[in-house]
């Protein structure tokens, strides 16, 4: 007897089968069964297999493999935890928590407005916890200021699919079509890493010589490009989207380009051309540094398979996580365009998405400014419907809230919020510039995190809600094909835990909300089909029976219809029907004064082994044994000249060591820095460090990143420009392991340890 | 044009942060609309009047690639630069096929050769350059009017390359006067279009002083390669010109002549400084302006591109003779792009209240990348110094002193040289290496450090790193074989003695290959020499 559902993590949604655990290790029936036994001190109550689905084949990777150890882990959290006022976390029974948040939201905002209370959601949640959330935060909460983590993860690529094609839909294609491709160019993305069994998609491509990774690293997906496979292009950090503007220069003025599909299916050919004429491939070049040669091979690669076989164009967090991450989607969108791609038979264009249901997390009003079905929170039609199905005057609905950067900016700030929920999401180490973000929780009049570990945000938190882990609840996930995939419960939750869905019913009621919060997740599922009815991402059609039946239902799927597996066969989303050449522009590319010395471009990215802020992937023995520690790429060669050697110590900051001591001693913060492990590799360009961003404290990258966002998405700069590389000497008294929660010295005290008898 | 009758400037001529309400920019060629498109918003928002006139019929296009549109590899529809509409709907006047006459700065007029007047707040002359007519019988050496005859081009506009693009159709022999970037570009370029194809230049080698000898010959030799003929070290008299009149041979000093039907000439340019030196501007090598770009003693002309000398007032200006050309334009494009970028931010600083820009940086020494297909050339700066020279500063005061490293490889035509100073370029060469020459562009442009081991730069052009480098028969039991697992090789090969036949088998056991699938056929390699060995 199993439960067929899906994995945890990532976007993939790889196919599992859950099935109560068995005695021995597992395997027994298969000869030799020599199953690497989880090395941990945790059993898993369930088996996890592989199960047979188009995404994933049967692979999983290792982080599904171990996911079910967390079911019953020791660090779980199984009951509400108030902190006192000595700043110990104490035991409170579901009633007290309940009531004391509901006091703290009316409090805050009886003295500071409806906006004083904020929510961070996730992209991991279930759609019917997103949708819920949504609704929760306007008409309970009343209060405008919701966004979720997938701004920093989603936002310029759904900003950019939105603008060209009006609508934002991650793969606008089933995953297999990949198989058939023969030229894949794959721009920032680490699938080798990131979600692994995708990877069997690009054999296809690789077979016939034609996986282009685009990456200023030589990543595990870079290196699949080796042995005739493909071509890696390793463009310096920032530089991508130059890189972009050649490739269409050369398409355009080689005669590449697909006119038919150019003068049919789109708009802005004349203003693009000007756009790119600027960028021949020896300007590239002298910018990216790129060979000008691989600039017109890439591009003559990419038009041969457009026309006489199959190509695709896929973009990930590297090039899009940038304060020019929407403009660098667009171009990657335009050459797609330009090749006649998007809606062909011949290929197309699609962003990887990376959270487990990050896109339908981003489609039901979690954002700052939508409402479900992926509706503008601006446009009056759009507010008249979603207030009806929720039985509510348009105008009780708040406007437009800030996007998230700029909510945990205002966090206890004069007129900003002063009590937030965090749910399904691990800010202080996800999020840009943590040591603000840190500073911006511990000036808040009250904190409710839902979790079931006590993650780094947790700690922080005055009340801690513990939820439902994946395999104790049932739901929906979207994938990053848009494809709807039931989630299903396997095992039963610990006593004490609780589904947010019935915490946002309680709250609503103790709260007096209208309309209503369902703690059923079917029957959130059915409000959230007549929600998103007729909106850009349409579930009406999408209902329990058919998902159990096995349906493959992607969105927009209205009642009565099959869904819509494949976007713009023939018209995009934009009113005419056409699709957006929009043209955009490369920053001054070249500064002319030289950096300083020492200084580096850091790339912040991911490890096979952990998946975002490490929360739940730190805590599995077999994983955390094999990245226990964050490490700094760094090249050997800048490596002899500032003195570091393999697996030293060294300390990475955004100021040189002098100026840095010249701030210290005016200033009133001291300044952030990551403390890690030097590891030296040939695979990263000497002007290039890489920190994964899975750990926190003093271990966080995103100690060093910075608060710029793009002016379009929101999407922070998580590619910091320059930042300085130095030995770190470390006191041998400090034990390790504990090395990565030190906090920066000076200000930043830990938080108070939870005690629990 | 719709904009109201223009005001007469109410303020008086001294007062510097007067609003320019009415700018008029000369000439229409890729810096002008680089300009004219960043100072749009100012004209759109009707913060000023802004007017752009071009000698040419067609709205500005990409100057660099008149050779590539001589060859038919592009059109000048995608080498277009600016669209005249799109302009003119957002305020702009663009008045194209009209030469201007004359600028009367005391009534502050641009005249147009047909008489109509254009008065100014500023103006910014962006005329650009002209090709260099060389001194050969035959050929007419007023520079000003110059009449070409049949079957001799200069490769500057749209005309030019419609005259090669006949001899290219035509597979007709092509003779290129000059051995700079430009004259290599269109030989390179007509040569593997189909032309015949011979470059002429003095000197023992192309890019003459740009590039150092062995470099230099490294690259004669990769032009023969490419089956361009390189006729060097000739002093070229004059032209022979058929009884039709149109050009026949290149006739040299040693009495030899070559035969052509078309003769490229690429002996350079000249900024067209003509209007600003009738408008009593200062002028040397080209219209002399100081570091806001403003001309010499003026208080209403700009002058940027091709056409402008950065040369302030100031005669010990350290910035000024910085780049070791007196501040004369370089010809390459970078430098005019990013004056029109800061001249138009400080435009819209006037204008519309945007915040001033940060000074214009000193431009160091361009890298000449040479645009070709078949040769892959690129170079900066000091290539004239050898390994073992003796740097003249270095007995100085220099703490760092100038040092070389070389590889050269004439039989496969590599060349990379790489001039340091304190592990920083000062110069380099790098030719039929394209991963170096990226690299060392990029390191030269940034000012970023070698690394101490030269040979990383070479390597970037080596084969691949073979990935993971283990392979079975070589990796431990403790090494992992399959990283999405996290599978070792010694728990693969347990599970194959244990009884696993296939790979199927072995993933079912210990989960080897079920992630991204990369290891499945190192599983099966260990299955079949486990096997192998068995049955031995």
């Amino acid at each position: 007897m199993s439960t067929a559902t899906h994995c945890p993590y990532c976007a993939l949604q790889c196919a599992m089968s859950l099935a109560p655990a068995s005695a021995g290790a597992g395997g027994a029936a298969v000869p030799g069964g020599a199953l690497p036994a989880p090395v941990g001190t945790t059993p898993a109550p369930l088996d996890v297999d592989g199960r047979d689905f188009p995404t994933n084949r049967g692979g999983l990777c290792r982080k599904g493999w171990t996911s079910a150890e967390l079911l019953r882990h020791p660090d779980r959290v199984t009951e509400p935890l108030l902190r006192g006022e000595d700043g110990h976390f104490r035991p409170v029974s579901w009633e007290q928590a309940l009531e004391r948040v509901a006091h703290e939201v009316r409090a805050a905002q009886a003295s500071h407005g409806a906006d004083a209370v904020g929510v961070f959601g996730g992209g991991g949640l279930t759609n019917e916890k997103a949708y819920l959330l949504g609704k929760f935060a306007r008409l309970a909460l009343r209060t405008s200021r919701i966004d979720y983590n997938g701004r920093f993860c989603m936002s310029s690529a759904a900003a950019a699919g939105n603008r060209a094609f009006g609508i934002d839909r991650g793969l606008p294609f089933p995953v297999e079509d990949l198989d058939t491709a023969d030229t894949i160019l794959l721009l920032g993305s680490n699938v080798a890493e990131t979600m692994p069994p995708f990877v069997a998609h690009l054999a296809g491509a690789r077979e016939a010589g034609g996986l282009v990774v685009v990456d200023p690293r030589r990543s595990t997906t870079a290196a699949l490009t080796a042995d005739g496979a493909g071509i890696h292009l390793a463009p310096a950090p920032h530089t991508d989207l130059i890189l972009l503007l050649g490739l269409a220069h050369v398409v355009i003025n080689d005669g590449l380009l697909d006119h038919d599909y150019v003068a049919e299916r789109t708009e802005g050919l004349e203003s693009l051309i000007r756009s790119v004429a600027p960028w021949w491939p020896e300007r590239v070049q002298a910018a990216t540094g790129v060979p000008a040669v691989l600039v017109r091979e890439t591009a003559a690669r990419l038009a041969r398979s457009a026309r006489t076989g199959s190509c695709y164009i896929l973009t990930g967090r590297g090039i899009e996580q940038h304060a020019d991450g929407t403009d660098t989607v667009t171009a990657a969108i335009n050459l797609a365009l330009l090749l006649g791609l998007p809606g062909s038979e011949r290929g197309g264009y699609g962003t990887l998405t990376g959270q487990g249901n990050g896109q339908g997390g981003r489609e039901h009003g979690q954002k700052s400014d939508q409402l479900p079905g992926y509706r503008k929170i601006t446009d009056p039609a759009a507010r008249d419907h979603v207030a009806r199905v929720w039985g509510v005057p348009a105008e009780s609905i708040p406007g437009p809230g800030l996007p998230a950067v700029e909510l945990l900016a205002s966090l206890g700030k004069d007129g900003g919020v002063r009590c937030l929920f965090v749910h399904g999401a691990n800010v202080v180490v996800s999020a840009p510039d943590v040591s603000a973000v840190r500073e911006g929780l511990r000036a808040l009049d009250f904190l409710v995190v839902c979790d079931f570990f006590m993650s780094e945000t947790a700690r922080e938190a005055d009340l801690v809600l513990p939820v439902l882990q994946w395999a104790e609840e049932e739901g929906t996930m979207t994938n990053l094909e848009g494809r709807v995939l039931r989630r299903r419960r396997a095992i039963e939750p610990p006593a004490g835990s609780r589904s947010e869905l019935w915490i946002m019913n309680r709250l609503a009621e103790l709260l007096e909300a209208p309309s209503d919060f369902p703690d059923d997740p079917r029957a959130v599922f059915e409000e959230l089909r007549a929600a998103s009815a007729g909106g850009l991402a349409d579930y009406s059609g999408v209902t329990y029976e058919r998902l159990d039946a096995g349906e493959a239902l992607h969105w927009p799927c209205p009642e009565g219809s099959d869904g819509t597996p494949r976007l713009f066969a023939d018209r995009f989303a934009h009113p005419d029907g056409r699709a957006r050449l929009v043209a955009v522009r490369a920053s001054s590319p070249l500064p002319g004064a030289g950096p300083e010395a020492g200084a580096f471009q850091l790339a912040t990215g991911r490890l096979l082994e952990h998946y975002q802020s490490g929360a739940q992937t730190r805590r599995v023995e077999a994983l955390s044994a094999a990245q226990p520690e964050v490490r700094l790429s760094l090249h050997p060669a800048p490596a002899a000249r500032l003195g570091i050697t393999d697996g030293a110590w060294v300390r990475v900051r955004r100021q040189p060591a002098t100026a840095a001591a010249g701030g210290a001693r005016q200033g009133t913060q001291p300044e952030p820095v990551v403390l890690a492990r030097a590891e030296l590799t040939a695979d990263i360009r000497p002007d290039t460090v890489f920190l994964p961003f899975h750990f926190p404290g003093l271990a966080a990258a995103n100690q060093v990143t910075e608060q710029r966002t793009d002016p379009i998405s929101g999407m922070p700069e998580f590619k910091t420009p320059r930042v300085f590389v130095e030995p770190a000497v470390v006191d041998p008294g400090i034990d390790e392991p504990t090395l990565d929660r030190l906090l920066p010295p000076g200000t930043l005290v830990p938080a108070p340890r939870e005690e629990r008898p | 044009m719709t904009a109201t009758t223009p005001q007469p400037a109410a303020a008086s001529s001294a007062a510097r942060a007067e609003s320019p309400r009415r700018v008029v920019v000369v000439g229409f060629g890729p810096v002008a609309a680089r300009f004219v498109d960043e100072l749009r918003p100012a004209a759109a928002a009707g913060a000023v009047e802004l007017t752009v006139v071009g000698e040419e019929e067609h709205a500005a296009y990409n100057r660099v690639l008149v050779a590539d549109l001589g060859v038919g590899r592009t059109s000048l529809a995608a080498m277009s630069l600016a669209d005249a509409d799109e302009l003119a709907a957002d305020g702009v006047r663009v008045i194209t096929g009209r030469r201007v006459a004359r600028i009367d700065r005391s009534r502050r007029r641009v005249l147009l050769s047909d008489a109509t007047a254009l008065p100014y707040d500023r103006v910014v002359l962006a005329t650009g350059a002209r090709a260099v007519v060389p001194n050969l019988t035959g050929l007419n050496p007023d520079p000003f009017h110059p009449v070409l005859p049949e079957g001799v081009t200069a490769m500057r506009d749209v005309s030019d390359a419609a005259r090669l693009a006949e001899a290219v159709r035509g597979r007709r022999h092509v003779v290129v006067l000059g051995g700079g970037v430009l004259g290599l570009e269109a030989a390179l370029a007509a040569s593997e279009e189909g032309a015949t194809v011979t470059v002429v230049h003095h000197g023992d080698r192309p890019l003459g002083r740009s590039i150092d000898r062995i470099g230099g010959g490294s690259l004669s030799a990769a032009l023969r390669r490419q089956g361009v003929r390189v006729a060097g070290n000739a002093r070229s008299t004059g032209i022979e010109t058929g009884p039709d009149g149109a050009f026949r041979a290149l006739l040299l000093e040693d009495g030899s002549a070559i035969d052509g039907d078309l003769l490229l000439l690429a002996c350079g340019a000249r900024p067209r400084r003509e209007l600003a030196e009738g408008g009593g501007l200062a002028v040397d090598a080209g219209i002399i302006v100081d570091h806001s770009l403003r001309a010499l003693h003026t208080e209403h002309v700009f002058a940027i591109g091709d056409c402008a000398q950065v040369r302030c007032a100031d005669p010990v200006c350290a910035e000024c003779t910085a780049d070791g050309r007196g501040g004369a334009p370089s010809g390459l494009i970078a430098p005019g792009w990013r004056q029109a970028d800061w001249l138009a931010a400080q435009f819209r600083h006037d204008l519309l209240g945007e915040p001033r820009p940060a000074p214009l940086a000193p431009e160091k020494p361009g890298v000449i990348l040479l645009k070709a297909r078949g040769v892959n050339l690129a170079l900066a700066g000091n290539v004239a110094v050898e390994p073992w020279d003796m740097d003249p500063l270095e007995d100085s005061c220099s703490p760092a002193p100038l040092r070389v490293a070389v590889w050269t490889d004439p039989e496969h035509g590599a060349y990379v040289k790489m001039a340091t100073r304190g592990g920083v370029l000062e110069g380099f060469v790098a030719l039929g290496m394209p991963r170096a020459a990226a690299e060392l562009t990029l390191l030269f442009e940034s000012g970023g450090e070698l690394p101490a081991d030269r040979s990383v730069i070479l390597r970037l052009d080596g084969p691949e790193a073979a990935l993971g480098g283990v392979s079975g028969a070589s990796a431990g039991p403790d090494a992992i074989l399959c990283r999405c697992a996290g599978v070792t090789h010694g728990q693969v090969a347990d599970s194959v003695a244990g009884g696993c036949s296939t790979v199927q088998e072995v993933s079912k056991a210990t989960r080897a290959g079920t992630g991204c699938g990369g290891c499945r056929d190192e599983v099966r390699e260990l299955i079949e020499r486990h096997f192998a060995s068995v049955a031995a």
